[in-house]
Order: C-alpha cells, then structure tokens, then sequence
C-alpha cells in the first residue's frame, strides 16, 4: 500500500517537468551565487584591483601633492580627488564608504616630524568597509613615506561623517527591518499573485471571462490587491519596529509612506508578472522561490550590500530589494530629503512599469487562454 | 435569438467542433446531447465568449459576439460546468460580487439578489459560506449567479453533474420557471432524459459535429422503427450476438447480456423464436418507445455512455 502511495506520488510529482526544474534549480543557483561570492570559486590568482578612495587635498602644498601622488601611484590604491564639499556629499548619500582628507599643516608637519594631519571621515553605517579601509590608508602611508617618518606619526584621524546620534537608529537595525521586510512581502506577494491560478483552477476565471469585465481589468484588480497588501504589511513591519525596537518611523513619516508607496508598486508588479509567466502552482512556487531568494540575496535582503563582492553590487541595482533597502537606509540613516530619494523612488516606479508592461501579453497567453 | 454558423475549433491538431451550425429561437429550451468529449462544452464555451472561435459567426438578438462583445455579454448568463463561486465568501457576498461586475446599481442588485435567492430555495441560507452548502446547493448559487443582469439567453453547461435527483429536479423546476418567463436556453448534457424533459429543440453531437437537430418527434422519424425490444438473456456471448444479428437482418446493439434491437411488437415472435433456435435463455423482455439514446445509438452505432 506505501509502495502504491509511494509510486502515485513520484509519478504527480514528475509530472510537472517545469515546475521540477525550477525546484532543482534553486538550491543550485544560491550554491553558485555564495561559492563566488564568499568561497573563492572563480577568483584567480592576481594582485587584488585597487582600492578607491576620495581625497581632499587642503594643505595644497608640494609635499601633500607629492604625496599624494606617490600613494596613487601605488598599486593597491586608486585616489579620485575632489572638493571637499562633494566629496562629502557623495560619502553622506551613500554613494563612497568614506573620504581622506590632507589638512592644512601637512607640510609642515611633514618637516617636522609631527604627526601629520591626515583625516579619515567615513560612514558609521559601513563599519567594517571602513576598517579595511583604514588598514588598506594606513599600509599604503607607511609605503609612501618610506622609512623617513616615525610610525607614530602616521596614524590617520577617523571622523565619522554620519554618526549614531539619539535620533538616529542603528544602521544594523535599518538593514535588518528593511530588508527582511520587502524580502517576506515578495513572498506573500507571489502567493497574491497565485490566486490567479487559483481562481483558473475553481472556474471562476471562465466566469470572469463570460462577464462584461475587462480581461486585463482582472489583472489589474489582483495588482491592485496586491498593492494594498503591501502597503499594510509593510506599514505593520515598521509600526512592529517602532513599538519593539524604536525606529523613529515619525522623523519623515511623507517620505517614508512615499518609499512604501513606490517599494509596494514595484512588489505587486513583480507578483503579477510571476505568476503570468507560469501555468502551474508548482511552477509558481518553483520560479518565485528562485527569483525572490536571489533577488534577496543580491539585493541586500540577506547579507549588507556593502558586504558584497564588486559584481554582485553591480547586478543587485536590478533587484527592487537594493533601491527599497537603500531607500529606508537614505530615510533613517542618511537624513536625506525627499528629493534627495525621489531618484531611488522613480526606479522603483519604472522598475514596477516595466514588469506590468511585460506581464500583459504574458497574462493573455497564459493565464486567460482556455486553450 | 441566436445564430450559430459554421463555428469551428481545434486544439493543436485535435478539432474539437467541425464547422457547426444552429439557429435557436426566443424562448426555446435548445439542448445539446452527446457523449463526453464531443465537443458540447466547447462550442458552450465559444458561445459565451470564453473561448474564441477559430472560424464562424455567433450573434444573439443581431449582435455579434466579434463585433460588440461587451453587449453581447450582458445579452448572456453563463452556468459553467465547474461550481464558479468563491467558498470563502458567502452565497450573498458571492452573488452581489458577480452582480457588481454587470454594473448593477447597488440597491437594485440587492433586491434582484433576495428575489433570486427566494427563486431558488436558498434565501434562508443565504449568510452561510458556500464551502458549507451540500453540491446540490451549491449548483443552485451557482445557476443564481448567472441570473442577476436578467440576461436574455442563459448558456448552462452540464448543470446537474454530480448531485442527487432531488436537486436535479430542483434545478429543472428552476430552468422551466425561468423559461417560462421567457428566458431562452442553451443546455448541454449527456443524459438524454434530461434533454427529452427540458428542451424543445435538440441537437445531437459527436466527434465536434452536429449528426441530428430537431425537435424530439423529428428526431424520432430519423429512426425506421418507433419502438425498441430489449432482452435480457441469462448469459450471452459475442458469438451468439453475431449469430443473432444474421439471423434478423435489423439494426441492434450488445450491452453485457442484453441486446436492443430496433423493432416493434410485429416483429417480437420472430426475434423469440430465433432465440430459442440458437438455444439462448432469455431472462426478461422490453418492448420500449425509442428515445434518444435509441436515435444517437442508431446515427453512430455507438451508445450515448460510451
């Protein structure tokens, strides 16, 4: 009798060879996305790419030109110098872990043998970036100077840029809310999303389809529902953070309902165009578990982008957790205006246009064709 | 009412309906018999727009179903095969959302949603979740929820599968109720005593094409004998069943140990004494009028079950 049970249960399970695939798929995809990332797999033997780092030079003196000069020139650092007002501009949007500055008296302290006023100013956010960071500063000092100059006088001032203050939440705790947070809604958003076939199962699509409704207007409904759904869970997930963990969800409470507003659209588009891709639940559960893992993976969800090797940080931009997780990061962390953040929100936005846009014909053909 | 011609669909190189053809009138009971698989439910479903048409015209009251399908549809009230309802939500809750989509206004949905429950029985029930209401009710709801935007042609496919003949006749109460209000219909099923008591006109399909259409009396003439003799023997094997068949030279078919030949009550003492000359027991003798079964076994050489 098992063995019957057994025998039925193989052949149904098989019986979808899609659905399968995308079941094996998974586990092989995140093997061979954390293999590259974090086992070595792939890396050949080479000297390491260069670290780059902002620089201000304020001394402005032949021996700060010099010697910065001399230490770009080596090959572990690549120094981009700029004002030290964009400099910093970049540091505080996010966009570089930190800047080095070459204070007036550099020359002077260079004659003297006193210790040298160079500054460090740095995310507190990208802690660990920015220990690497400073060892990465502090080596290529001691090369560039030689043996001329007495450590003790090498030792480079770290300032933090943007700092732990009271009305600043831990950044690990913005990590940790944001991207748990859209990682659970693309979950609960793909099964949103599956009702469709659901309701392809039951007959009540054939219904909807003999009534005088739209076809594309119950594609559009489900998103609708979806974006509600999304809105909810998120607004819940933070109120949640609020109450438990005081994230001051209050210090811009517009441009945080705006963030949830374009995350949700990009969300709900992303469950509409899932489950029009697919014909079958397996299917579904198969290709949503795939994308959404990897995207999560990718995008920040799992382990601080900052974290992550320089290719993964550059196919995480297609991930809609990154622009969300970046966005609640610019919102509580940052400080930054609205304006400031409309940019991540219009890629959300056009990320959520473009996966309805794709998702219509797929709906025809697959989902509304009783073929 | 409504004008069906040369409707054809296939399915990769399956042809499921081969060029049909019918014309139904204003407040006719239309019905189409057939086995599973004979394409019935296809040309259902193309009727009520669910499924496009490869090549053919559909029209009701003039309107094409290709040229304004929006009014076509409110021109229709589909009964699907499957129970077409929400289990979570109420037979009420159900009813005002497959309402709304008609663009009823509100309060008059309302009242046309306490008048169809009361149609069918189960206004008292009507605040219970459909997931707790018996098949039989759940039919019922589900023929309630194509009523709503009193529409002009209801399209009913196979509503009484798997339910009790106590529903079953509640569900054609309902049907002659409301084609007695002037309602036309379209049914689709496989039992012939469903379409012998409800329809006025028949079409008999297999293998996706029309064989016979008419009223029940024209179908009957399509048969040289009006009546059929069914024997029952104790046992009866093929061969005997072949000897049987060169022995009277009259169309008849095997079913286990009982055959039905196509003759009446003149003939009966010649088909006796063949019996008894190839030494076959008989157990029990029928002398039936033909019916439907009788007219598609005669047109295919198939039963209707088969």
């Amino acid at each position: 009798m098992i063995k019957t049970i057994l025998l039925k249960d193989l052949k149904l399970y098989f019986s979808d060879r899609k659905g399968i695939l995308l079941t094996f798929l998974l586990p092989i995809i995140l093997i061979t996305l954390f293999a590259f990332s974090f086992g070595g797999v792939g890396r050949k033997k080479r000297v390491p790419k260069p670290t780059t780092l902002l620089v201000v030079d304020k001394d402005s003196s032949q021996a700060s030109i010099n010697f910065i000069h001399k230490v770009h020139s080596l090959p572990m650092m690549n120094l981009k110098q700029m004002t030290e007002e964009k400099a910093l501009d970049k540091v505080k949007k996010g966009k570089n872990v930190g800047v080095l500055l070459f204070n007036k008296g550099f020359q002077e302290a260079v004659m003297n043998g006193s210790p040298i006023p160079v500054e460090l100013q740095f995310d507190a956010a990208r802690e660990i970036q920015t220990r690497m960071l400073l060892s990465v500063v502090q080596e290529s000092m001691q090369r560039a100077f030689g043996k001329t100059q007495v450590n003790s006088n090498l030792q480079v001032k770290t300032t933090p840029v943007i700092k732990l203050t009271d009305n600043k939440p831990n950044p690990g705790l913005v990590q940790a809310v944001s991207g748990t947070a859209i990682m659970m809604l693309l979950f609960s958003i793909a099964a949103i999303g599956g009702s469709l076939l659901d309701e392809k199962e039951a007959g009540t699509l054939k219904r909807l389809l003999s009534s005088p409704i739209k076809p594309l207007h119950i594609l559009f409904g489900k998103m609708s529902t979806a974006m509600i759904i999304s809105v909810l869970q998120l607004a819940g997930m933070f109120v949640f953070a609020w109450l438990a963990f005081g994230l001051p969800i209050f210090m811009d409470t517009l441009t945080l309902a705006l963030l949830i507003l374009c995350i949700s659209f990009a969300v709900s588009s992303f469950g509409i165009f899932l489950v029009s891709v697919v014909k079958t639940r397996q299917q579904l559960q198969g290709m949503s578990s795939i994308i959404i893992i990897l995207m999560s993976a990718i995008g920040g969800s799992m382990i601080p982008i900052y974290m992550m090797p320089d290719f993964i940080k550059k196919v995480a931009v297609f991930s809609v957790n990154y622009w969300g997780i970046e966005g609640f990061f610019d919102i509580f962390w940052r400080q930054l205006t609205v304006v400031d953040i409309l940019p991540k929100m219009g890629i959300l936005i056009g990320m959520g246009l473009l996966m309805t846009l794709l998702s219509v014909p797929l709906f025809k053909r697959n989902i509304i064709s009783l073929d | 009412m409504i004008q069906v011609a040369n409707l054809s669909k296939s399915y990769g190189t399956v042809q499921a309906v081969k060029n049909i053809s019918f014309e139904i009138n204003e407040g006719e009971i239309f019905g189409l018999l057939g086995p599973n698989g004979a394409g019935k439910s296809t040309t259902l479903s193309m009727l009520s727009s669910m499924l496009k048409c490869d090549k053919g015209i559909i029209s009701i009251d003039g309107i094409k179903l290709n040229g304004n399908a929006r009014k076509f549809k409110t021109l229709i009230g589909v009964v699907p095969q499957e129970i077409s309802l929400y289990e979570e939500l109420s037979a009420y809750e159900n009813l005002l959302f497959w309402g709304k989509l008609y663009g009823i206004v509100v309060a008059d949905l309302k009242k046309k949603i306490d008048e169809t429950l009361k149609l069918i029985g189960l206004y008292e029930r009507r605040k219970d979740l459909v997931k707790t209401y018996s098949g039989g009710m759940k039919r019922r709801i589900n023929i309630a929820a194509a009523l709503l935007h009193n529409p002009k042609v209801l399209l009913l496919d196979e509503p009484t599968v798997g339910i009790d003949p106590q529903s079953r006749n509640l569900i054609f109460e309902i049907i002659e109720s409301l084609n007695k209000q002037g309602m036309t219909i379209v049914y689709t099923t496989h039992y012939m005593e469903e379409v012998e008591r409800l329809c006025d006109r028949i079409a008999i399909v297999d293998n996706g094409e029309i064989i016979a259409q008419g009223t029940k009396n024209q179908l009957q003439e399509l048969v040289p004998n009006t009546e059929e003799v069914q024997i029952e023997f104790e046992t009866f094997t093929n061969s005997q069943f072949e000897n049987l068949k060169s022995a009277i030279s009259t169309q008849m078919s095997k079913d286990s140990n009982t055959v039905h030949i196509h003759a009446g009550v003149k003939e009966l003492p010649v088909i006796i004494s063949t019996c008894n000359s190839l030494s076959v027991k008989i157990k029990d003798i029928q002398l039936r009028k033909v019916n439907l079964e009788m007219i598609f076994l005669h047109l295919t050489g198939k039963q209707l079950r088969d």
